[in-house]
């Protein structure tokens, strides 16, 4: 029975005449199960259902809405910085250090708390058992452990808020020594408070994560090979090893730090004279963090970016009705996607003070990267050719993520590139950039999973006509905030300036400044389009019949939608091809999903993927 | 897990690029926990290295001469001048540690509860001298020789700093688990893992095989030990 | 259809936008317009780029909407196709890097008749050391820095005794002459950073970071902090002022050297106590 494993992968098989009859009959094709089922603890109370409880799908949500939560105090944040560099001194509550400590603020909870715990968090906890034919995650209880610790994390995050001297205002990258110095906003328990939630969220994601990777690695149903799994699973399985291997860095750094703040020790901190007065510390080095936090700050991009590749691969095959195109290539960019991200992070570090020969080094390395990313691209667009092509909100917002990921992708190997770099660096052009292709392009592809994943969730498809609106608002009002502020980097506005004052070269940057400002209010206010919908839809929203969108993968099988703790009911399904068959030749209809056995579409010619 | 459908796979590589081309599991027969635990030290194993290697980073640039180890971590006994004594004593006893334990994995695995639960109780007892030791050995640095991690009166500040922080870092592992040592002792004991009694938080069935994942991580904290002791104590 | 149509526009008025801006670059004073060149080239191979995929994107909007019953395509993979995309975007990589390193190499070889200049970073400020007839800047320490020895100058070093110190943000440059940046900082990270010189690097308490251009324009030009570096980042700024040969010797003749200036402080009798704590510093060291 298992020598059907040992067919060569590439060699195409006919399906079996008709004198096997359906249903039942899977054990022909399928090694039989290697575990027993799982053991599952079903909750009870109020409590252990909806608060402390180990359902991975619950988990998931918990996540997203928490997420969600950081994600409009960020977007708030964001409205107060651009009120004031596009309206100088309008909101005298503005100060210097406000809009430091709003930048900094900012930065992390959209990177961290928003995007990390959004796609990893979220769409990982909610999808991956349910992709790969799990009953829940591995360890359910440690999984939840992992919820509340994230939780506390933004606690104490948002805690610094109200602490005496605010929150940090040490930029998103926390560089020593201004960090923990007078002189910059919230040195005192800010920063403090910063690092220790850094902590805990690093220290929950590991809990979650390991649950992620086992279950990927070890639970999955019967039939389901590591090829079969769909690229949603692929780009967070990537990044959640990624994430394990490079929060640690966040980790050292942020308790170093810590100790250079409380205990007076100086590991990142040199000589140093404020105000005329020596202070205590001495021999540290300051480049060092930066090291250590772009070990982490780099494969971070790549943690929020992989899930999305993912993610945005199926939502294109699903919606083109179409395979994803170049299949094992997808899954082998993430894959070398991820292990050069390891190798690229003193890019961020070209005009730091190390030494100038690095410089080759990472240049070489962050240009390869460009290839297997350029690669990925290439397949969604070629996937999108000789489709059928349903133009609704998920394909608008996935349409969206190709533009503005290409956009940003092509800045990238601008400031990749270490001479292109020297001017561009710590100018609005990588605000630009950044924004591109790690703030709207994941966020187009989150948008765009909610509207597809909306009516597996709750049973109710998210509002079309308002789905529409959101998305134009927002696509086009990203993109006129993003694109044109790559040229105030050219002009050389440097970023993190609360004001520009009089220099000669910017003054005639303060049309163009306004217009942004107000195209940013307006995709902020556009997000609440999404929660009127989000919110109108639950309760009035068409009913959606079980796999609305036609989609192969298992989490539409389940046998009641949303699927209830367990997934899949009495038995769990069984795997018999990729999640990739769409139109293909000789099927009746135009998908086959990932359970149907070859003796169910008989004449259809079937690759075994 | 006994599963005969796993003894007909392919040995060597071919059977690890089978193994990774099937389906359900990619580890054959290997249990959730062990694998999780195997991802998570290596998780650990790189917390450890950035440690290590913002240690080796700032102690090649520092400007302040580096104290000397054995003149540092000496100790006189009977007026005799002895260097790495103690921590010669304290590596022993944590290597010595490590045997104990993989003898108490081997009877786990041969479900003997007694012997099983007298060697994790031996390695909880090893683990904990180690920590009194260590502790001991701050105090020493502390009051007696005047190391703070802001500053010490035989060379650069870094020295303490990075001693405290990474050795008090490590000791927090053993700390951790010498504590799950004696709970899986009281358990073994108790008999939890022959009756496969629900855990209080967990509800999960225990099962003897969460003695050899708290091996693996016993064993990974002696092995993290022995980097430590080279890069601190004889660097 | 007007989907389409509307991607069709974002990238139409991308390309608009890029010709007709009226935001562009500073005119460019140094001798690093090979940097101009790179990004140029950059945007012509990535600009290329991002314009053949989008069009094909909206050629596929248009060309394949969804229609009942439509005949798709079913080809998981085309390994031909794949690997000519392959090599191709590798092509586009050598030559957008070979050229930048180049560059980059340029960038980090000093000339060997570049004029040094020390730029001393403090929260929030600049100042400037410039060697004196010697050439030579002293040796210096940023543990010794006091009132009386503003740029912790080693006073037993004799090439820091003719060292020329400006206490001010502006800084004279004679045109046509390499220049090489030695930065330094006494508190946090800054970046000496001149739009018009394209170049910059971080000053780093601790280490003396460097780079270098050579000025070839005259004119004053505004100098920026360009690594945040607390509440008063944005309003760091300082000047350059490019000027012949000529003008730059007689401002330069202006300015007192480091004995001159010790000399001053010894006749004032409070100073000579500093004085006598920065010499006990030393001799401690």
């Amino acid at each position: 029975m298992s020598d059907d494993l040992n067919i060569k992968k590439s060699s195409k098989i006919k399906t079996k005449s008709s004198s096997v009859s359906g249903g039942g009959t899977d054990i022909d094709y399928v090694r039989p199960a290697e575990l027993p089922e799982q053991d599952l603890y079903h909750g009870h109370s109020f409590i252990t259902k909806w608060i402390f409880c180990q359902d991975a799908k619950v988990i998931g949500i918990q996540y997203t809405l928490t997420a969600v939560f950081t994600g409009v105090v960020g977007l708030i944040l964001s409205w107060m910085m651009r009120m004031q560099l596009g309206f100088p001194e309008l909101f005298p509550f503005l100060t210097a250090e406000s809009y430091y400590q709003f930048v900094t603020m900012h930065g992390m909870i959209m990177v961290v708390y928003l995007l990390t715990a959004l796609f990893l968090g979220g769409f990982g906890n909610y999808l991956i058992p349910l992709m790969v034919g799990a009953r829940d995650m591995v360890f359910p209880y440690v999984n939840m452990l992992s919820y509340w610790m994230f939780f506390v994390a933004v606690v104490v995050l948002m805690a610094s808020f109200f602490v005496p001297g605010g929150p940090t205002g040490s930029g998103w990258t926390l560089y020593p020594p201004q960090a923990i110095l007078e002189g910059t906003p919230g040195s005192e328990y800010g920063i403090l408070l910063m690092l220790i939630s850094l902590s805990l969220f690093v220290i929950g994601f590991t809990m979650g994560g390991l649950n992620y990777v086992i279950t990927i690695l070890q639970a999955r149903t019967r039939g389901m090979t590591l090829m079969r799994m769909p690229l949603t699973i692929w780009g967070i399985f990537t990044a959640t090893v990624l994430a394990l291997l490079a929060f640690p860095a966040l980790l050292v750094s942020s308790i170093m730090m810590t100790l250079d703040k409380v205990l007076g020790t100086s590991f990142f901190m040199p000589t140093i004279i404020k105000a005329g007065e020596l202070l205590s510390y001495d021999g540290g080095s300051p480049i060092l963090f930066q090291h250590l936090f772009w070990f982490f700050g780099h494969p971070e991009v790549y943690i929020v970016a992989l899930p999305a590749f993912g993610i945005v691969s199926d939502l294109i095959s699903v919606h083109s009705r179409k395979n994803i195109f170049g299949y094992r290539m997808m899954v082998w960019a993430i894959v070398i996607i991820g292990a050069l991200s390891f190798f690229v992070w003193a890019h961020h570090m070209y005009v730091s003070g190390m030494t100038p020969w690095f410089g080759f080094f990472f240049a070489t390395t962050t240009l390869i990267i460009a290839v297997p990313t350029a690669l990925k691209v290439y397949n969604w667009i070629l996937t999108l050719w000789r489709g059928n092509i349903r133009l609704n909100t998920v394909m608008l917002f996935c349409l969206g993520f190709i533009l503005t990921f290409v956009n940003g992708g092509i800045t990238g190997i601008f400031l990749g590139n270490v001479v292109v770099d020297v001017p561009l660096s710590d100018t609005y052009f990588v605000i630009a950039h950044f924004h591109m292709v790690m703030g709207i392009a994941p966020l187009m592809v989150i948008f765009g999973a909610i509207y597809h994943w909306f009516p597996l969730i709750t049973g109710r498809f998210l509002d079309e006509k308002l789905g529409k609106w959101h998305f134009w608002t927002t696509f086009l009002g990203a993109y006129s905030i993003y694109f044109p502020m790559h040229y105030l980097g050219f002009i050389g506005v440097p970023r993190r300036y609360f004001e520009m004052y009089d220099s000669p070269y910017v003054t005639s940057a303060v049309g163009m400044n306004e217009f942004i400002s107000i195209a940013a209010f307006i995709v902020g206010a556009a997000q609440f389009i999404f929660f009127f919908n989000v919110v109108k839809s639950l309760r009035l929203g068409k009913r959606a019949e079980k796999n609305p969108w036609k989609a192969n993968s298992l989490e539409w099988l389940t046998p009641s939608m949303p699927p209830e703790h367990g997934n899949f009911g009495e038995k769990l399904p069984v795997v018999h091809r990729w999640a990739y068959d769409y139109n293909v030749p000789g099927a009746k209809k135009d998908y086959i999903t990932q359970t149907t056995p070859p003796s169910e579409v008989l004449g259809a010619e079937v690759e075994k993927t | 897990m006994t599963d005969p459908t796993l003894d007909k796979l392919p040995g060597g590589f071919k059977g690890m690029s089978s193994d990774i081309g099937s389906d359900q599991t990619t580890f054959k027969g290997v249990n959730w926990g062990k694998a999780m635990m195997w991802i998570f030290l290596l998780s650990d194993t790189f917390v450890f290295s950035c440690f290590l290697v913002a240690y080796m980073k700032v102690r090649a640039s520092v400007t302040e001469p580096w104290p000397y180890p054995s003149e540092v971590f000496g100790l006189e006994v009977f007026g005799v001048p002895v260097p790495l004594l103690l921590i010669a004593i304290m590596t022993f006893v944590l290597i010595t540690s490590s045997g104990t334990m993989a003898l108490a994995v081997k009877y786990g695995y041969e479900k003997n509860r007694k012997m099983c639960g007298l060697f994790v109780l031996l390695t909880a007892i090893g683990g904990l001298t180690f920590v009194g030791m260590q502790a001991f050995e701050w105090s020493k640095l502390i009051f007696h020789d005047g190391v703070r991690p802001w500053g010490n009166p035989f060379g650069a500040e870094q020295f303490g700093a990075f001693f405290f922080m990474i050795t008090g870092f490590h000791g927090t592992h053993v700390s951790i688990g010498v504590i799950f040592l004696f709970i899986f002792a009281r358990k073994v004991f108790r008999g939890d893992f022959d009756t496969g009694k629900r855990g209080y938080f967990t509800t999960m069935k225990s099962d003897y095989v969460a003695i050899e994942i708290l091996g693996l991580y016993w064993h990974f904290v002696d092995l993290v030990w022995v980097f430590i002791f080279a890069f601190f104590y004889l660097w | 259809m007007w989907t389409g149509l509307v991607f069709l526009g974002v990238i139409i008025g991308s390309i608009a936008f890029h010709f007709w801006t009226p935001w562009w670059w500073t005119d460019i004073a140094s001798n690093w317009s090979k940097m101009d060149d790179t990004i140029i080239l950059s945007f012509w191979i990535g600009g290329g780029v991002f314009i053949l995929v989008a069009l094909f994107m909206v050629y596929c909007i248009f060309r394949y909407k969804y229609k009942e019953g439509r005949k798709v395509e079913y080809k998981p993979e085309d390994k031909k196709l794949e690997f000519h995309l392959t090599w191709l975007t590798t092509l586009g990589v050598v030559a957008l890097l070979a050229p930048g390193l180049l560059v980059w190499n340029d960038y980090i070889k000093v000339p060997d008749n570049a004029q040094h200049v020390e730029v001393m970073a403090w929260q929030w400020g600049w100042k400037y050391r410039l060697p004196g007839e010697d050439g030579k800047l002293g040796t210096s320490s940023n543990k010794i820095i006091s009132d009386a020895n503003p740029f912790g100058i080693n006073l037993d070093d004799p090439n820091g005794k003719d060292d020329i110190i400006i206490e001010s943000e502006e800084l004279h440059l004679a045109k046509d002459r390499p220049v090489k940046i030695l930065l330094r900082s006494i508190d946090v990270l800054h970046n000496y950073y001149v739009p018009q010189f394209r170049a910059k690097m971080d000053a780093v308490p601790g280490i003396v970071s460097f780079y270098w251009f050579e000025p070839n324009k005259n004119g004053e030009y505004e100098v920026l902090c360009a690594e945040y570096c607390g509440v008063g980042h944005y309003a760091m700024r300082g000047s350059v002022i490019v000027e012949d040969e000529e003008d730059y010797k007689k401002w330069l003749a202006e300015h007192e050297t480091f004995s001159s200036f010790i000399a001053k402080q010894k006749s004032n009798p409070i100073n000579n106590k500093q004085l006598a704590k920065i010499n006990n510093l030393l001799n401690d060291k």
